[in-house]
């Protein structure tokens, strides 16, 4: 009976020590690499490696692309607690080239002595120039995949080097954070686009229509949002870009827009600035046989803001009745612009007249969503705007 | 079709690994019968030769029974025998007490001067008062006491003196007068420590069970509280007793706490917790199935919600049963204080017994497990101050919480006036030590102190106690499966909770099983308008609280 | 009565019961599983008629049961159709059972496996899983009736949570336009919503467990309604925060729709992890009904002690679902089951009532 138990007691140990001594997946958040930010760019031949590279004996490298990630934060050599004394970045940025994006990212582990991981990675930045090579599809594939990176990512685009915009010359500022935190400025500016996430990535990429995406300008070492590129369809590449005002004029049209103004001169060439309060669109597909052609209407709310015109009295109706014809007429020609690029000279739709075909008019869609932008090309856009200024601040001159 | 399902047939690899699914559970099978046999073993108490001992009585032979006496007491030290003579007469007559137990003054004014020199009457009448006579002459006539009861039996005179009773015994009665009753020392009533309040009586229970169940009866009058003694303990017997409301508690389960009383067999009962651990449900469980307090307001409100108290003689600890688990997370002041704070309070008690149970293994799945779910800056932040430090997290954490249940131990231990300076020094120092030494990150202090703290704020100190004990083991849990760890250390918590029961009563009442009326008194103390009746759970004879 | 000794459940802990025993994998897969066949936003509409389909079948499930007061599928089978074939059809349900056993528990891994603990053996998984699911069991089904009854609430709050959560990147347009291909898609969704709700038919084992089987109906709809209200919410808001075209992208939607927003400032920024945890202990739940009513059924069908028919579905639980090698075998595997589910509706309860039909009514026998 006793010499049982001991054989049982004896059996239960060295089950549990064999449950103890299996922590498999344990791995403490210290010895792991946090990544922030992606940038890949066209590969660079960087040739002092190449040599060394093959005077070390590797075959030769054909490198198609070049990855940057941005690590937070960087590993400190015991120095806690006097961190504020050395003016180091709160960054590291790590550039690797190789073929395939997965590659790029098991290359890190060559370099580096800790595993990258991406459950933190905010921001991806794709350059232009390699979107021109390879459709988004094939380059955002693995971040689509992979179990780490959150769905939750937002997606960008660089003019020139993706890998600029993961720099800047602000010591304290993480870019990658930096980008992201722009993306909330919306409500104040509208030519910021709603940020674009990997999860609607995912869907704009699987209805083979085209888009556009923010790009991120590296001004002086400092990032900005400029503009935005379109990203065609049909073929998943980037095809041309549009400016700030561009993208304030789509959100005019999709009505998505959060604030912002617009800016005019008055009769004397003075400036008058209109804060934009609310904004409203509604795009009204109009069928006949085989011919599609919009209406857009928009409304908008908004505040007279800022006047440089002495001789103005905004708080009289007339004036303000005048202002207003002014601030449509200036926008009017901004839309007449952003719809004269799309339909002439990119031919693409990226300001949603598809999607309210396909909600009001699902048949005919169906027709036509496999050539929309050609079909939108030629079709016809008309608008009416009606902006209403319904107060002028705390001054009335 | 047939090679294709060969393909489908897994490799020996996981046949070995079903076996060993199998094989784990039938070992901690047997492991659990084994110890439950082992511990579990509530043998009933053989049935007591229920033949009285011999009769022996008492002659009325002075010297005969003066020998006898000193032959079986004499040993003791403390036995006195103080030999006198009546006055007026030659009558020997003999007091046997035991030093210490009795009142002096009572014994000298009221008997041995009453005796030795009061003349207790005319010489003539002497003689004749023999016998019976005389007993009776000195309880009508002569000796100013309450009550004087008698004994007959040599055997309850040896026992009743050695209970503290002073015996008289005069040459000729073949009787004793105990004419002193025991005074045993007491102390004075003081706050409870274990349970104080704010707001609530500041009276505790004492070692004396008279006292305590006077305290009961003191709470206010009824004639319905029913207040039964038995004695308990093979050699060294003590008075135990059961306080119930006979209107209101459910007759099956006074039988049943009556029957498992009866059931005890031990030849010493030293505190109420030995009563607690012989009449429990399930002796491998973690978790308490028997309520213990200080404090008769809380003893008298369960005797209202239809449950049974056990108060046992020489401890201030009564016991209530049932108890289930969200009772012990409840205090008296959550029903003295308006309902609004107290409901808060309550909930406060909930957060602090999760808090205080899973936060460590939570620390662990996440800083080990699963950096992806944690906020990022948050993320990055841990990251930063972890840098640095050599060990896992379960290591980590291990070394910072049994140095605080060191502390703890220790400040129990402590003399009153270093204990809290010890604490700061303990808490305080060997943190910050700890951390500026980069074994701990800073971080963890936090968590380890919110544990702590948390574990604390639970009104039952031994239910803190289950808590912290269990907090080891979901670390280890997490420690293996990270937040899976975790998950599955909360369902099989879960599981044994449902399957645990504290005299017939499931554990983890009201929530499951649900009983809706009751959830008015759990996570929320309703308005006392709204508690209209007794706890369903209980299954009272008297379901309405108010007439 | 003090304690109690009849191991009997309440009508609400048999709703709950059911529920449990339904919402299991699908809640992550069924957004996807559907979307694939019906290609239109109109997926809300097969589940929805899905489960109009499926509260009739429990219907004549409970009503079947109801026959025969406290005896279950494997015990009235045998009664209605003989010993043998009673038998084997009731022999058949316990194989279905167990595997949708392993299947659940198998999903329960991949996913875990995936997003949590990426290097851990899937042993290391499946066996605490299964030890604390039979821990469990052994208690009865009064103590598995309880444990769900704590773990549902805490489900149901969480997931609204999330799903409220979400709303910020719910856009109803992605929900629109309604029957744009007109009504045939969403028929064609219906076969595969009706596969979601596979192992309704613990009701056959539940109803005999319960204190008032006269409640049985109500208690049974109810408790297929709550994870059909569940699955809707769910098919809706994926659909709203994702998109269709998204939808049928993702491998997990349900997991992707709360990895694709982050609450800046709330405790939890990332709400996939109260997700996982609740979905954890709903699988489990899920695992720990079909555990008991497969060894239930066996004990029944072939008279052997609970304890040890507990003790021996262990190992072949863990074979069940040990069985797929792939992520695609796991998923064909759930298929199988559904068409399985139909099978298994028309063999025992439709079967079983007919038969029951006729000898009652036709040949005025008495069963």
């Amino acid at each position: 009976m006793y010499r049982g138990n001991q054989i049982k007691v004896g059996s239960a140990l060295l089950l549990s020590a064999c449950l103890l001594s299996g922590c498999w997946s344990s791995k403490e958040i210290e010895d792991q690499a946090i990544y922030t930010g992606l940038a890949l760019d066209v590969g660079t031949e960087d040739k002092e490696k190449i040599k060394q590279m093959e005077q070390l004996g590797s075959p030769p490298m054909e490198n198609v692309l070049t990855g940057t990630i941005q690590i937070v934060p960087q590993k400190s050599f015991g120095s806690r607690g006097n961190a504020s004394s050395n003016q180091q970045k709160p960054y590291v940025n790590s550039v690797q080239s190789g073929n395939s994006v997965f590659e790029i990212m098991r290359m890190y582990s060559l370099i580096r002595d800790r595993p990258v991981i991406g459950h933190h990675l905010k921001v991806i930045v794709l350059s232009t120039d390699l979107l021109k090579k390879y459709a988004i599809d094939q380059l955002l594939d693995f971040t689509l995949r992979d179990n780490d990176i959150r769905p939750s990512c937002l997606v960008f685009l660089a003019r020139g080097q993706a890998a600029e915009a993961m720099t800047m010359n602000q010591p304290a500022d993480v870019p990658s954070f930096h980008i992201k935190d722009m993306e909330r400025n919306r409500f104040r500016n509208n030519k910021i686009m709603k940020g674009i996430t990997l999860t609607n990535l995912n869907a704009l990429m699987n209805t083979k229509q085209s888009y556009i995406l923010q790009t991120i300008a590296s001004v002086k070492g400092k990032d900005e949002f400029y503009g935005a590129g379109i990203i065609k369809g049909k073929t998943g590449k980037w095809i041309g870009n549009l400016d700030s005002n561009d993208v304030a004029s789509i959100s005019w049209i999709r009505g998505t827009g959060q604030g912002g103004l617009i800016k005019t001169l008055d009769e004397r060439d003075q400036i008058i600035t209109y804060e934009i309060k609310s904004m409203k669109s509604k795009i009204i597909p109009k069928v006949k046989g085989d011919s599609v052609s919009f209406h857009v209407e928009i409304k908008s709310k908004g505040r007279l803001i800022e006047n440089w015109d002495a001789e103005q009295n905004f708080s009289k109706v007339p004036y303000l009745k005048a202002a207003e014809k002014r601030f449509e007429r200036k926008l009017a020609s901004e839309i007449q612009t952003i719809l004269d690029k799309m339909q002439s000279r990119y031919k693409v739709d990226v300001s949603g007249f598809g999607k309210q075909l396909s909600l009001s008019h699902p048949q005919v869609w169906k027709k036509v969503k496999d050539d929309w932008d050609d079909v939108f090309s030629r079709s016809s856009v008309t608008f009416t705007i009606d902006l209403t200024i319904t107060d002028y601040g705390s001054s009335t001159g | 079709m047939w090679s294709k399902a060969v393909n489908y047939v897994p490799e020996w690899k996981t046949w070995v690994e079903a076996g060993l699914t199998l094989l784990a559970p039938l070992v901690m099978r047997r492991l659990s019968t084994t110890l439950r046999t082992w511990v579990g073993k509530r043998s009933p108490q053989e049935p007591q030769a229920s033949t009285a001992p011999p009769s022996d009585p008492l002659t009325g032979d002075f010297q005969a029974e003066k020998a006898r006496l000193k032959q079986q007491l004499g040993r003791n030290s403390d036995v006195h025998f103080r030999e006198f003579e009546l006055a007026g007469s030659q009558t020997p007559a003999m007091l046997v007490f035991v030093e210490g137990m009795q009142n002096e003054d009572l014994i000298c004014n009221q008997v041995l001067k009453m005796l030795m020199q009061e003349p207790l009457c005319t010489e003539g009448e002497l003689d004749q008062l023999s016998g019976q006579h005389l007993g009776s002459y000195l309880q009508d006539r002569l000796l100013p006491l309450p009550g004087i009861p008698e004994v007959t039996e040599l055997l309850e005179l040896k026992r009743s003196i050695l209970s503290g009773y002073t015996a008289l015994l005069i040459e000729g009665l073949p009787r004793a007068f105990l004419v002193g009753t025991p005074s045993p020392r007491t102390r004075a009533i003081t706050e409870p420590t274990s349970e104080a309040l704010l707001r609530g009586s500041r009276v505790g229970f004492t070692e004396m069970i008279s006292e305590n169940t006077a305290m009961l009866r003191q709470q206010g009058r009824t004639d319905d509280m029913v207040i039964e003694s038995f004695e308990v303990g093979s050699r060294i017997q003590r008075t135990l007793a059961i306080a119930y409301m006979s209107e209101i508690v459910n007759p099956d389960l006074l039988k049943e706490v009556k029957d498992r009383i009866a059931a005890i067999n031990m030849d010493f009962l030293a505190e109420s917790g030995y009563i607690e651990q012989l009449i429990e449900d399930n002796p491998l469980s973690p978790f308490q199935q028997v309520q213990n307090t200080e404090r008769p307001d809380r003893t008298i409100s369960a005797l209202l919600e239809g449950r049974v108290a056990i108060l046992l003689e020489g401890s201030p600890f009564a016991l209530l049963v049932p108890v289930t688990f969200t009772m012990l997370i409840q205090s008296p002041e959550d029903y003295f204080e308006r309902w609004l704070p107290g409901s808060l309070l309550r909930m406060l008690r909930f957060l602090a017994a999760f808090l205080s149970l899973m936060t460590p293994s939570l620390y662990i799945s996440f800083i080990s497990f699963h950096p992806g779910l944690l906020p990022t800056e948050l993320a990055i932040t841990i990251a930063e101050t972890r840098q640095g430090v050599p060990f896992p997290s379960l290591i980590e954490i291990l070394i910072l919480e049994i140095s605080i249940e060191i502390l703890r131990e220790a400040g129990i231990r402590l003399p009153k006036p270093i204990g809290p300076a010890m604490g700061i020094v303990g808490g305080l120092i060997i943190g910050e030590a700890a951390v500026q030494a980069g074994i701990v990150s800073p971080m963890l202090v936090i968590i380890v102190a919110v544990t702590a703290i948390s574990s604390f704020a639970i009104p039952m100190y031994s239910a803190g106690i289950t808590l912290r004990m269990l907090r080891f083991i979901a670390m280890l849990f997490a420690s293996v499966l990270g937040m899976l760890g975790t998950i599955l250390f909360f369902l099989l918590l879960c599981s044994h909770m449902t399957k645990l029961k504290s005299f017939g009563v499931p554990y983890v009442t009201p929530v499951s099983p649900f009983r809706f009326n009751d959830w008015k008194d759990l996570f929320i103390r309703a308005p006392l308008p709204l508690m209209r009746h007794r706890p369903n759970m209980m299954k009272t004879e008297d379901k309405k609280r108010r007439s | 009565m003090f304690t109690r000794t009849d191991d009997k459940i309440t009508s609400t802990q048999a709703s709950i019961f059911l529920t449990d025993a339904v919402l299991g994998a699908g809640i992550l897969t069924l957004p996807r599983g559907v979307t694939e066949i019906v290609k239109t936003p109109d997926v809300w509409l097969s589940i929805l008629f899905g489960g109009v389909v499926i509260i009739l079948v429990v219907f004549i499930m409970t009503k079947l049961s109801q026959q025969f007061v406290g005896k279950t599928v494997f015990q009235y089978a045998k009664r209605i159709v003989g010993r043998i074939p009673g038998g084997i059809l009731t022999s058949l349900l316990v194989i279905y059972f167990i595997v949708i056993c392993g299947f659940e528990v198998r999903v329960l891994a991949e996913v875990t496996m995936y997003f949590l603990l990426e290097g851990t053996p899937i042993w290391g998984i499946l066996m605490p899983f299964i030890w604390v699911s039979s821990y469990l069991i052994l208690g009865g089904i009064n103590s598995i009736a309880r444990v769900f009854q704590i773990i549902f609430p805490i489900s149901i709050f969480i997931l609204i949570i999330a799903y409220i959560l979400s709303t910020r990147i719910f856009d109803i347009n992605n929900l629109r336009p309604v029957l744009s291909n007109g009504i045939m898609p969403v028929f064609s969704g219906l076969k595969s919503t009706i596969l979601v709700y596979t192992g309704c038919e613990v009701v056959m084992v539940l109803v005999a467990h319960m204190q008032h089987p006269k409640q049985a109906v109500r208690a049974m709809i109810t408790g297929i309604s709550i994870p059909l209200t569940l699955y809707f919410i769910t098919v809706v808001m994926v659909i709203g925060g994702m998109s269709v075209d998204a939808v049928q992208r993702s491998t997990w939607p349900t997991i992707d729709l709360l990895r694709s927003f982050e609450i800046a400032g709330l405790f939890f920024e990332r709400f996939e992890f109260p997700f996982l945890v609740i979905w954890m202990m709903q699988l489990f739940c899920n695992f720990t009904s079909f555990f008991y009513s497969s060894s239930l059924g066996i004990s029944q069908i072939f008279g052997l002690p609970f304890r040890s028919t507990v003790f021996g579905l262990m190992p072949v639980l863990f074979l069940a679902a040990s069985i797929p090698q792939r992520i695609n075998d796991v998923f064909s595997l759930g298929d199988y089951i559904g068409y399985a589910s139909l099978g298994m509706f028309v063999l025992v309860p439709v079967l079983l009532s007919i038969v029951l039909l006729i000898r009652k009514k036709g040949l005025k026998q008495h069963v």
